[in-house]
């Protein structure tokens, strides 16, 4: 950049890079709110696309089918099979299909019992069956018709072939203009110092985000907007280290490679969900242990005991026990009906944010406090007993431990930090404020702002530094796009296959969009200031590789038709059983 | 699953804490952006607790302060300019509370809600002040050095041309004996726009238009002085034995006696009323700052105090400004322009001047005949060369064996130059003499340019 400018004296150098940031910032805004609303409509747009594992016969012919892997058959509305008999009882039975296509019918504890072929079930066992067996609820008599093969629905999705909305191509090519620009951005604002680390990393984004797109479409999976959103917030992120701490960059570069690889291992793992339920206890356990080997070994940084150091790499475990919480913390349909499961994962939930307070941890423990209200809520659907016997009892005996001098400071600066100008009350909130109102709707250019001068602007005060620098407009922006990606996870519930997934995308989901607020509102003076991360944007390494991992289970649970690549479809077998299908339907 | 389904919603309520929290934010930003931005925690604007963004400038862009480079906030160039803009422009400690540097603080952040902070020359704004660096030095250098200050405006627009306060010093090299030295004392007040001093016989103005509009012979009859009078016992006097007496003469060489016995028969209450229509009572305010409140207290009818606060004496006290305010207005037709020290640019150049009407214009139209004739008859055209000036003199005094305040208000209507004026010398001696020839030097420099 300098050297194609020698030619010019610095002073017109100088005028002709002033006019070329100011140019950016007004435009910059443009290509990130349309990156952002073309996913977001892209993956909230298309009503629910259905898949149809198998089929109930009715006596009288009438067929209902199973557009789950997991179905409820009972007299209660909510019931995915649902019959309106008096001798049903309101959650009869469960039909669940596991991953490799075998179907199992529960019995849910009902009045009247079930049988399969004339032998009662034990409830709480399941029982194997296969097409043409007679599944007798008492009074009501179904014929089981199963589905296809591994991976295959019985029927296709009504939608027709894959597709996934607007075209991610096209959208990706927005993304690079906006990452392009904001490079060229943060490029001039270092010209007098630039390193090679600033274009590289810039570059090394590009390339990468381009490699998993053409990775995506190479095994014929389409969707890519999750990808996208993530790739628009790393953006911003990369902005933000280039701004403050451009020697960290090759680093930052390195960390959102080694997060994207997590992603793509999680995501190809969860595929499988026998494999994935086999290994909840490992998973749980393993995060457990990393908590306790950071309370016993961890070194203190900052008022926190969260770091842990192994060599010359200091991480945060809390950041990857966030997945295993997730990873441990979601059940399939027939360990819902057990009590003992979600005793068991309220014990593990509460160990985990007591060893959390006893970090002095206070922003991840309310993160996972509140990651598990929404696990038990999903799974027990019983707010009262949630809240008031577990999350009371868990979080009183959290604030007795945590409820220290400096947490208690901080509850009682909070709403006040412009009366604490001066002091740890109000000191980092009012530089945040001052500096984002400083920016206004377009920022100061990246590179320009001054809060990076202030003690963790690049992570706790991020939002205050994105707003400074690239303006409200995008700094919104991209609380939006985490936004987009719990809306995904909840509209995903309605086709998705097990539960497993629901809980999964619904406890990542509210991890990040939690985090995200106590970072934004924290900083802000709206909630107590915790110092938590701001997913994806926030500078550090353990906390941006344990969000592209939280990302994967709402991948999994992307049903569009050819959409995800964390959900098995063996594309071939499956298009060809189609045709034969559809061949069939015509003939008939 | 349609039951896992309907629990999973309970995920969009930390959407809408989120939502909502960032539309709470949105919301504050919007009410106190400007407060945040323009907080002394900005670093691209304040440099240790000092503004370092933005510059000032006069009319006519002539540099009065400059922080664009952020580091170094440099003053105007020529050191007597600095001196005579110290009270208008600020210093560089802030001690000067009603300084542009402080009053214009949000306005030099250059902060609005779309843009923030930043142009494409970095943060900071240039504001431009009404006033001019010309007429400024020549206040200055009329006032020689004695306390006091000079103040004129454009009476069609409020542009506040030249305001000029005494003691000043010089902001780029502060004297460190400001604190202790006599001859600083009050340095830091602004005295145009922060300091009420008594009257004298300008507030025969008010009395003068209280008795146009309410005594209704008041041009027919004819008044005596024998150089005092007896009203409750004690005596108001005046400065000689005027004799017989038309209106006009009376207000022409300043007729303690006639004016006392006017006071009189209008009453406390009228004059009062006046006094508070007129706006020598109450606050201005001039771009955001507030001017310093006036007095006049209501003496008991029949008392020889009424009489002494009818010839602005007594408890009387008005700020230089509001006297200026009342001058123009009467130049003006009655409608007073609104003080103003930011240059209108672009649009609001188009905008008329907000206006308050104080008088009839009947009435102004009579002040400024009498106001014509007090300089025929008793200042002498001729130490005003060339200006056609309406004016009242004012020597106020203060007791204490203390030299009188010298006064001196009015207005010129010479072809492009619409000024209004106030002139005040403390301890000056006569109003018309000293304040007088003050006045005459700063509108002489206005009609020079």
């Amino acid at each position: 950049m300098a050297d194609f400018f020698s030619g010019l004296s610095s002073v017109a150098q100088d005028e002709i890079f002033s006019y070329i940031t100011l140019i950016i910032r007004y435009i910059l805004p443009i290509p990130a709110v349309l990156t952002v609303v073309r996913c977001a409509v892209s993956l909230l747009r298309r009503g629910r696309s259905v898949e149809t594992w198998g089929y109930l016969s009715l006596p009288n012919g009438s067929r209902i089918p199973l557009e789950h892997w997991e179905n409820i058959i009972g007299r209660a509305r909510d019931a995915d099979v649902h019959m309106a008999y008096p001798s049903l009882s309101r959650s009869h039975a469960a039909v669940i299909r596991d991953g490799a296509g075998v179907w199992r019918v529960y019995d849910l504890g009902s009045k009247g019992g079930a049988r399969v072929n004339g032998a009662a079930l034990t409830p709480g066992e399941g029982r194997v069956v296969k097409s043409g067996d007679l599944i007798d609820l008492g009074s009501v008599k179904l014929i089981f018709v199963g589905g296809g093969a591994e991976g295959t629905p019985a029927a296709p999705d009504a939608d027709g072939p894959p597709a996934a909305g607007l075209r991610p191509g096209a959208t990706l090519v927005f993304l690079t203009e906006f990452q392009l620009l904001l490079g060229v951005q943060a490029c001039i604002a270092k010209s007098d110092a630039l390193t090679a680390a600033v274009p590289a990393s810039f570059a090394a984004l590009i390339a990468v985000m381009w490699v998993c797109y053409a990775l995506t479409r190479s095994i014929g999976r389409v969707g890519f907007e999750i990808e996208t959103l993530a790739f628009f917030l790393c953006a911003i992120g990369l902005s933000i280290t280039a701004s403050s701490a451009p020697e960290a960059l090759w680093r930052q570069t390195a960390f959102l490679c080694a997060g994207i690889l997590l992603y793509c291992a999680l995501g190809w793992f969860l595929r499988d969900l026998d494999r994935t339920a086999r290994m909840r206890w490992p998973a749980g356990a393993v995060g457990l242990v990393l908590l306790v080997v950071n309370l016993l070994l961890g070194d203190t940084i900052f008022g926190a005991k969260n770091w842990l150091q192994i060599g010359g790499l200091s991480f945060q475990p809390s950041e990857f026990v966030k997945i295993a919480f997730v990873f441990a913390g979601s059940a399939t349909l027939d360990r819902l009906f057990a009590k003992r499961n979600l005793l068991l994962f309220i014990a593990y939930a509460g160990a985990c944010v007591l060893a959390l307070a006893l970090m002095r941890d206070f922003g991840s423990a309310l993160v996972f406090f509140v990651a598990f209200l929404v696990i038990a809520f999903i799974r027990s659907g019983d707010a009262a007993t949630v809240f008031l016997s577990v999350g009371g009892a868990a979080f009183a005996g959290f604030l007795a431990v945590a409820a220290r001098e400096h947490i208690a400071a901080r509850f009682s600066s909070w709403g006040r930090a412009w009366e604490n100008v001066n002091t740890s009350g109000g000191f980092q909130q009012t530089r945040a404020m001052s500096a984002a109102a400083g920016g206004g709707l377009f920022g100061a250019g990246s590179g320009n702002g001054w809060l990076k001068q202030i003690f963790a602007a690049d992570t706790d005060l991020v939002f205050g530094m994105t707003c400074e620098e690239l303006g409200l407009i995008i700094a919104v922006t991209a609380v939006a796009a985490v936004a987009v990606f719990a809306v995904f996870a909840v509209r995903s519930a309605s086709a998705a296959r097990s539960s497993y997934y629901v809980t999964g995308a619904c406890a990542s989901a509210s991890i990040l969009v939690f985090q995200l607020a106590l970072n934004v509102l924290g900083s802000t003076d709206i909630l107590p200031f915790t110092g938590v991360t701001f997913p994806f944007v926030s500078k550090g390494g353990s906390s941006l590789i344990a969000c592209w991992g939280l990302l994967a289970f709402i991948k999994a649970a992307d049903t569009r038709p050819g959409a995800s690549f964390a959900i098995k479809l063996p594309a071939r077998r499956r298009r060809k059983e189609r045709r034969d299908l559809r061949g069939g339907d015509g003939g008939g | 699953m349609i039951r896992i389904k309907r629990r999973a919603v309970s995920v969009l309520l930390l959407v809408a804490l989120l939502m909502g929290g960032v539309c709470l934010y949105v919301a504050r930003l919007a009410r106190d952006g400007e407060r945040w931005a323009s907080s002394v925690v900005n670093r691209a604007v304040f440099a240790d607790g000092r503004l370092a963004a933005g510059s000032l400038t006069d009319r006519n862009g002539v540099i009065l302060m400059d922080a664009r480079d952020g580091a170094a906030r440099v003053f105007a160039e020529d050191e007597k300019l600095r001196r005579a803009t110290l009270h208008a422009v600020g210093d560089m400690n802030g001690s000067i509370g009603t300084g542009a540097l402080t009053v214009f603080k949000s306005r030099l952040t250059g902060y609005d809600f779309i843009n923030g902070i930043y142009s494409r020359e970095g943060a900071g704004d240039a504001v431009a002040l009404t006033l001019d660096s010309r007429l400024q030095t020549a206040a200055y250098d009329a006032l020689a050095g004695r306390r006091g200050c000079v103040i004129v405006s454009d009476y069609v627009t409020g542009d506040i041309v030249c305001m000029v306060s005494s003691p000043t010093f010089d902001p780029e090299n502060p004297p460190e004996n400001i604190e202790s030295d006599a001859r600083f004392e009050g340095a830091y007040i602004n005295r145009a726009i922060s300091s009420a001093y008594i009257p004298g016989s300008v507030f025969k103005l008010a009395t003068a238009a209280a008795a146009i509009e309410n005594i209704g012979d008041i041009y027919e009859r004819v008044f005596e002085c024998e150089g005092g009078v007896t009203i409750g016992g004690e005596t108001v006097t005046c400065t000689g034995s005027h004799g017989s007496l038309t209106f006009e003469d009376a207000l022409a060489v300043s007729c303690n006696v006639t004016f006392a016995q006017l006071s009189l028969e209008l009453g406390a209450d009228t004059l009062a009323r006046y006094a508070e229509a007129f706006g020598l009572t109450r606050r201005h305010n001039i771009d955001g700052t507030e001017t310093a409140r006036g007095r006049f207290d209501e003496a008991e009818d029949g008392s020889p105090e009424l009489g002494w606060s009818g010839v602005g004496q007594y408890n009387d006290t008005i700020c230089p400004a509001a006297m200026l305010r009342l001058a123009a207005a009467i130049a003006n037709g009655g409608e007073a322009a609104s003080l103003r020290l930011v240059l209108r640019g672009g649009l609001e150049k188009l905008m008329p001047a907000a206006t308050e009407r104080v008088m009839s214009s009947e009435t102004a139209r009579k002040l400024s005949l009498m106001m014509s004739y007090n300089v025929e008859r008793t200042y002498g055209a001729e130490n005003f060369p060339g200006l056609r000036l309406y004016a009242k003199s004012g020597t106020a005094e203060v007791g204490g064996g203390k030299q009188p305040h010298a006064w001196f208000a009015g207005f010129i209507t010479n072809e492009g130059h619409p000024l209004a004026f106030t002139v005040v010398v403390e301890n000056g001696g006569a109003g018309a003499a000293v304040a007088g020839s003050v006045a005459n030097a700063v509108l002489q420099a206005a009609l020079a340019g």
